[in-house]
C-alpha cells in the first residue's frame, strides 16, 4: 500500500514539477507557434523528422534576429505529441489552444486524418495552420485558416504518371508503354490508384498488364511477384506503406531476376525515403527505387541541406523535415508581412502571400501562393530515386540533384 | 423492501451528484480543453456501461464492442454528410443501428462459449475495418455548419457537448440501474455465475442474453455517434479499432464488472490519468502515457483483480463486520417439520411424466438405451443404479440439458422432448444437481429468487415466493448470506428452495444427500417427505439405499444404461438382478 502511494505520489509530483517548470519558462516577449506531430506510435519517426525541421527553422530565425517587423521578437516552438489516432490529436490540439491562447500559427500533423482532426480545432480557434498532408478533404471543408503546401493526393495521382513518363523519356529517350500495379489496400495507395485501374492509364499510352491488391501484412509475396514476372511491365507501381512488405517484395524481385536496374519500381509518399529504411533494408536492396513525393531536398538548397545535415545529424533532408522547415519560414514571412503576431493578421498575410524567394524556395516549384481554399497553387510533385545509398531528387529537371536512372 | 428503496435513492443521489459535479467543474474552468475532456469522459463511460450491461452482467466477454460503437459513429457521419441528417436524429438512429448490429452479431455468436465467444466477437470489428476501407470510407469529416450550428449539434462552447454527453450518460446509467435491480439483471448475473443452473431453474438464457446485447449495442451505437459529433473526423481504425473495444473492457474491469459503478469509476479515474500523463510527460517521453497507463492497470488488476469497486466493497464490509463485532454466525436450520405421514401415499393413477423408449448415444456408447417408465402424480420415485448406470444422463434428458438420440418425453400430456430446459422448468419440472450449482456472488435469497421468477407475476410476487421457499426448507435465517460462504447442507437446501420457488409439479433431485452426515441427511429426507405429502411428485437419484427404501414409493433401477427393473422398494431390493448389478454375480447367487 505504501509503495503504491509512494509511486503514485512520485508520478504526480514529477508531473507537477514539469508543468510548473513549463509555465515559468514561458516568456511574454516570445511569439509562440505550434507543431502537432505524431511523436509516439507507428508514425513517430516521421513526426520526429517534422519536428527536427521545424526546430532548425526556429533556431535559425532567432539567430538571425527574430521577426524584424516586430522588433526582433523571438519565435518559440511548442511541440505537442498527438499520439496515434484522430481523437487523441483532437484532444491534444484542444489542450494546446487552451493552454497557449496566443499562438500565432502552427503546423502538422503528417497523417491526413490527424490533420483533419487537428484543423477542426484550430479553425475554430482562428489559428492559421500549415500542413503537408495530401488529402483533398483538408482544403475541401471551406475552412479559412488551413494551408496545404503539398499537391493533393488526387493531383499527385493525376500528375504522377506524366511525370514518370517524362522522366523515363529524359533518361532513355523513349516512353514506357506497359505498367503493373501491386498495392496494399490502405487509404494512400487506394486513393492514388483510384482512376488507374482498368483502362485508366490508357490516356498516358500505358497498358496496365498486372493489377494486384492485398491486405497488409504480406506473408509471402512470391505468387504476386511471379505474376509481375509473367506480365513483365516496363515499370511497376509498387504502392506499399509497411516496411516489412517493402523489404519482402524488393528481395523477391531481385531473387527472381528483376532487380531495380531491369524493372524500375515506383512508390508514392515519403515512406520509401525514410532514413530508417536504409538501416532495415540495406543500400543494395533500395538502390534504384523511385518514389513520388510532395517535397524533398532539391537543387539550389545546397547551403541549407549542408547546414541541416550538420546541425541535426540526419543523413538527408526528407519531405517532412524540409516541409516543416518551410512552414516555419512561411509563418515568419507572414508575420513580417503583417507586422503582427496576431493569428488573424498572420492568416490574412498567408492568404495574400505571393512569393518566389525566401521561404518559397523550400517548396518544389519555388513559388508560394495559396488559393481561396488554402491549397497551394501550382504545387508540383518531385520524383526521388535511391542512388548510392541516398535518396536524391531526380525530377523535375530544375530541382534535380542527379540524373534519373532508367533501364534502356 | 424498504432497504432496497433506500439503496435506490442512494444510487440516484450519487448519479445526480456526479452529473452536478461534472457540470460544476466545467463552469468553474474557462479552459476549453478541460471542458472537452468533461464532455468526452461521459461518452467513454457510456461505452463502458454498454460493455458492462452485456459482458459485465452476463459474463460473456466481448472483445468486439467497437463494432457497435463504429456503426453508430458512421451512421451519424454518413447521415450528415450524405443526407444532411442532423445528429439530433442521427445519434438515436445510431443507437438503433447499433442495436440491430448487435442482434445480427449476437444471435449466431451466442452458440459459442467462453474464449470462443470472445474471439468471435473480436473478429467482427476487425473485419469491419476492412469493409469500411473497401467501401472507400477511410476518412470522413463532419462538415462544419457555420450557420445554425446547434441545429446540427455543433457548438462553439464545449459545455454544450458536455450537456449532451451527460444526458446520454444519464439515460445509460438509469437503464443500467433499472436492469441491475430487476429480474433482467439478476438473470444475467445468474447466467454469468452458472449458465446451466440458470437455464435449469427457468431463466431463458438466450432471451436475456439477446436483450442484453441489444441494449448494449444501442448504448455503444449512441456513444459512437456522439463521439463522431465531438471528434468530427471518423476513420475505420479510430472507431472500429481494437483500442475502442479494449477501452470499453478496460474501463469496466478496472472499476469493477457486473456493478453499475464499475465503468463510471474506470472512466473517472483512467481517462483523466491518461490525459494528464500525456499532457505533462508526453512531450518529454513520447509514448510514456501508454507505459504508465498500462502499469496502472496491471497494478490495479494485481491488487484488486475484480476491479476497484469490489475491492473497496470487500474492505468496507470487513470493517463493518469487525466494528459490530458479530460476524454472521451460521444459523441452525430449523427442524420444525410437521408430523410425518407414515402411511404410504396412494398412487393417484394419473401419469405426470411419461418416458417413452429414450436412448442417448455418444458415438457408439449407449449411455441410456431404450428406457421407458412412468411417474405418477404424488409419488416419490427413486432412481438407483451403480456408478455409470446412466442416472444423471437420464435426468439431463428429462429436464432438457441433453437431447435424446431417440424416444420421447411426455410431461402432463404434452410432448416436451424438444423443449429447452427453461421451458421445461416453466412447464413444471424443477431440478437440483449432483454437485450443487449455485450463484456464489448472490445471496441465498437472490439465488432462490432466480428460481421464483419463472412463476412470479411481478417482482414483489417473486420475492414473496422466494421467502416462502426459504421458509419451507428452513433457511430463512440465512437469507442474506452470500451463497459462496455457506455450508454444504445449506447449499443443498438452497438449491432445493430454488427449485421449489418455481412451484414445480415434478422435482428431479440428483443425489441430494451426497456429502451430508447422517443427521443432516435425515433432516433433508424429512423435508422431502413433507413436500411429497403436500402433493409434489419427486424423482430422486440416490446411492444411499437405506434412505431410498425409507423415502421412495417406487424404485427404478438402471444398469449400463438399461432399465433393469422397477417396483416397490422391498421388491426391488430383493431382485437378484439388482443385487447382481450392485454387488456382483456371486453375491446375488448366495442370497437368491
Amino acid at each position: 500500500m505504501n509503495r503504491k502511494t509512494g509511486l503514485l505520489a512520485a508520478v504526480f509530483g514529477t508531473a507537477m514539477l514539469i508543468s510548473m517548470a513549463g509555465a515559468s519558462a514561458q516568456d511574454a516577449k516570445e511569439i509562440e507557434i505550434a507543431a502537432v506531430m505524431p511523436l509516439s506510435g507507428p508514425w513517430a519517426r516521421l513526426g520526429e523528422e517534422s519536428k527536427i525541421g521545424a526546430e532548425l527553422a526556429v533556431k535559425q530565425i532567432n539567430e538571425n534576429g527574430g521577426i524584424k517587423a516586430l522588433g526582433g521578437a523571438k519565435l518559440k516552438l511548442v511541440v505537442v505529441d498527438g499520439g496515434d489516432s484522430p481523437d487523441k490529436f483532437k484532444n491534444a490540439t484542444q489542450r494546446l489552444v487552451s493552454e497557449h491562447p496566443d499562438l500565432a500559427g502552427g503546423m502538422g500533423a503528417y497523417v491526413s486524418s490527424f490533420t483533419l482532426a487537428v484543423t477542426e480545432v484550430t479553425e475554430r480557434a482562428g489559428i492559421p495552420w500549415l500542413t503537408l498532408s495530401y488529402s483533398p478533404k483538408i482544403t475541401d471543408r471551406g475552412f479559412k485558416h488551413v494551408f496545404a503546401t503539398s499537391p493533393t493526393a488526387v493531383k499527385q495521382a493525376d500528375d504522377g504518371m506524366p511525370a514518370i513518363i517524362d522522366m523515363a523519356k529524359q533518361a532513355t529517350g523513349k516512353a514506357p508503354t506497359t505498367v503493373g500495379i501491386v498495392m496494399d489496400n490502405t487509404p494512400s495507395p487506394v486513393g492514388f490508384t483510384k482512376n488507374m485501374h482498368g483502362d485508366g492509364l490508357k490516356k498516358y499510352g500505358l497498358d496496365l498488364v498486372v493489377d494486384e491488391q492485398f491486405t497488409p501484412p504480406l506473408s509471402d509475396c512470391g505468387p504476386l511477384m511471379q505474376k509481375v514476372r509473367a506480365a513483365r511491365p516496363d515499370f511497376l507501381l509498387l504502392l506499399l506503406t509497411a516496411t516489412p512488405d517493402i523489404k519482402l517484395c524488393l528481395e523477391k524481385l531481385t531473387e527472381i531476376g528483376l532487380p531495380r536496374t531491369r524493372l524500375p519500381i515506383v512508390n508514392n509518399g515519403g515512406v520509401l525515403g525514410s532514413p530508417d529504411l536504409l538501416k532495415v533494408m540495406g543500400k543494395d536492396l533500395l538502390e534504384g527505387s523511385i518514389f513520388i513525393t510532395a517535397n524533398w531536398g532539391a537543387k539550389g538548397q545546397e547551403d541549407f541541406i549542408k547546414k541541416f545535415e550538420d546541425e541535426t545529424g540526419e543523413k538527408w533532408v526528407t519531405q517532412d523535415s524540409i516541409s516543416n522547415y518551410g512552414h516555419v519560414m512561411l509563418l515568419a514571412a507572414a508575420m513580417e508581412m503583417a507586422k503582427s503576431a496576431d493569428p488573424e493578421k498572420v492568416n490574412e498575410a498567408l492568404h495574400s502571400m505571393d512569393i518566389s524567394d525566401g521561404a518559397a524556395t523550400f517548396f518544389p516549384g519555388g513559388h508560394v501562393k495559396f488559393a481561396e481554399n488554402g491549397l497551394r497553387e501550382e504545387a508540383p510533385l518531385v520524383i526521388v530515386q535511391w542512388q548510392n545509398g541516398v535518396p536524391v531528387t531526380v525530377w523535375p529537371k530544375e530541382s534535380a540533384q542527379a540524373e534519373p536512372v532508367w533501364p534502356q | 423492501m424498504e432497504k432496497k428503496r433506500a439503496a435506490l435513492y442512494r444510487s440516484l443521489l450519487i448519479i445526480f451528484a456526479l452529473v452536478a459535479l461534472c457540470l460544476l467543474l466545467s463552469f468553474a474552468t474557462n479552459n476549453n480543453y478541460y471542458r472537452l475532456m468533461l464532455a468526452v469522459i461521459p461518452i467513454w463511460a457510456v461505452l463502458g456501461i454498454s460493455w458492462n450491461v452485456f459482458s459485465g452482467y452476463s459474463g460473456l466477454i466481448s472483445f468486439g464492442h467497437a463494432a457497435f460503437f463504429g456503426v453508430g459513429a458512421y451512421t451519424v457521419t454518413l447521415g450528415l454528410v450524405n443526407f444532411g441528417l442532423t445528429p439530433w436524429i442521427g445519434v438515436p438512429l445510431g443507437a438503433i443501428v447499433g442495436a440491430l448490429t448487435a442482434g445480427l452479431i449476437g444471435i449466431p455468436t451466442f452458440r459459442l462459449r467462453g474464449v470462443y465467444f470472445a474471439l468471435a466477437m473480436l473478429a467482427y470489428p476487425l473485419s469491419m475495418v476492412y469493409v469500411f476501407d473497401w467501401l472507400g470510407l477511410q476518412e470522413i469529416t463532419l462538415p462544419m455548419m457555420r450557420e445554425n450550428g446547434p441545429a446540427y449539434m455543433q457548438f462553439t462552447d464545449n459545455r454544450w457537448y458536455q450537456v449532451v454527453s451527460l444526458s446520454l450518460f444519464i439515460v445509460a446509467i438509469l437503464t443500467c440501474l433499472f436492469i441491475e435491480r430487476s429480474r433482467f439483471g439478476r438473470s444475467l448475473l445468474a447466467i454469468k455465475q452458472n449458465e446451466l443452473a440458470a437455464e435449469a431453474c427457468g431463466v431463458d438464457t438466450f432471451k436475456w442474453k439477446l436483450y442484453a446485447i441489444l441494449i448494449s449495442g444501442a448504448m455503444a451505437g449512441a456513444a459512437g455517434g456522439l463521439f463522431a459529433v465531438i471528434q468530427l473526423v471518423v476513420t475505420p481504425a479510430s472507431v472500429f479499432g481494437l483500442v475502442i473495444s479494449a477501452q470499453a473492457m478496460i474501463l469496466t474491469l478496472f472499476g469493477g464488472a457486473g456493478i453499475i459503478w464499475g465503468p463510471v469509476i474506470g472512466a473517472a479515474v483512467l481517462l483523466p490519468l491518461s490525459e494528464t500523463l500525456h499532457a505533462e510527460l508526453g512531450h518529454l517521453v513520447p509514448g510514456i502515457t501508454g507505459m504508465v497507463y498500462g502499469a496502472a492497470i496491471i497494478l490495479v488488476m494485481v491488487l484488486a483483480p475484480e476491479g476497484i469497486y469490489w475491492r473497496i466493497n470487500d474492505l468496507l464490509k470487513r470493517r463493518k463486520v469487525s466494528e459490530t463485532g458479530d460476524a454472521p454466525a451460521p444459523v441452525a436450520v430449523s427442524s420444525r417439520a410437521p408430523a410425518m405421514h407414515e402411511t404410504r401415499r396412494a398412487r393417484s393413477g394419473e401419469v405426470l411424466l411419461g418416458v417413452d423408449n429414450i436412448s442417448k448415444f455418444y458415438g457408439g456408447l449407449g449411455a441410456v438405451k431404450e428406457v421407458g417408465f412412468e411417474i405418477h402424480t404424488g409419488e416419490i420415485v427413486g432412481v438407483i443404479g451403480p456408478n455409470g448406470a446412466g442416472k444423471t444422463t437420464l435426468f439431463n434428458i428429462l429436464n432438457g440439458l441433453i437431447q435424446p438420440s431417440s424416444g420421447r418425453v411426455v410431461f402432463n400430456g404434452i410432448d416436451i422432448t424438444s423443449l429447452k430446459p427453461n421451458r421445461r422448468c416453466a412447464a413444471g419440472i424443477g431440478r437440483t444437481f449432483q454437485v450443487v450449482r449455485s450463484f456464489p456472488r448472490m445471496t441465498v435469497e437472490e439465488n432462490v429468487l432466480i428460481g421464483a421468477y419463472v412463476r412470479a407475476e411481478n417482482e414483489g410476487d417473486a420475492w414473496r415466493r422466494a421467502a416462502e421457499a426459504l421458509g419451507t426448507v428452513g433457511l430463512t435465517g440465512r437469507a442474506h448470506a452470500l451463497a459462496g460462504s455457506i455450508s454444504t447442507k445449506e447449499l443443498r437446501l438452497m438449491e432445493l428452495a430454488r427449485a421449489l420457488a418455481g412451484d414445480p409439479r415434478l422435482l428431479l433431485l440428483d443425489e441430494p444427500l451426497a456429502g451430508l452426515g447422517a443427521d443432516e441427511a435425515s433432516e433433508l429426507t424429512d423435508i422431502l417427505k413433507r413436500l411429497a405429502s403436500g402433493g409434489l411428485t419427486i424423482a430422486i437419484i440416490e446411492h444411499t439405499m437405506q434412505a431410498m427404501v425409507d423415502l421412495a414409493d417406487r424404485m427404478i433401477v438402471l444398469d449400463h444404461g438399461v432399465l433393469l427393473t422397477e417396483g416397490a422398494p422391498e421388491q426391488v431390493t430383493r431382485d437378484p438382478h439388482v443385487i447382481e448389478a450392485y454387488l456382483g454375480r456371486k453375491w446375488a447367487a448366495k442370497h437368491a
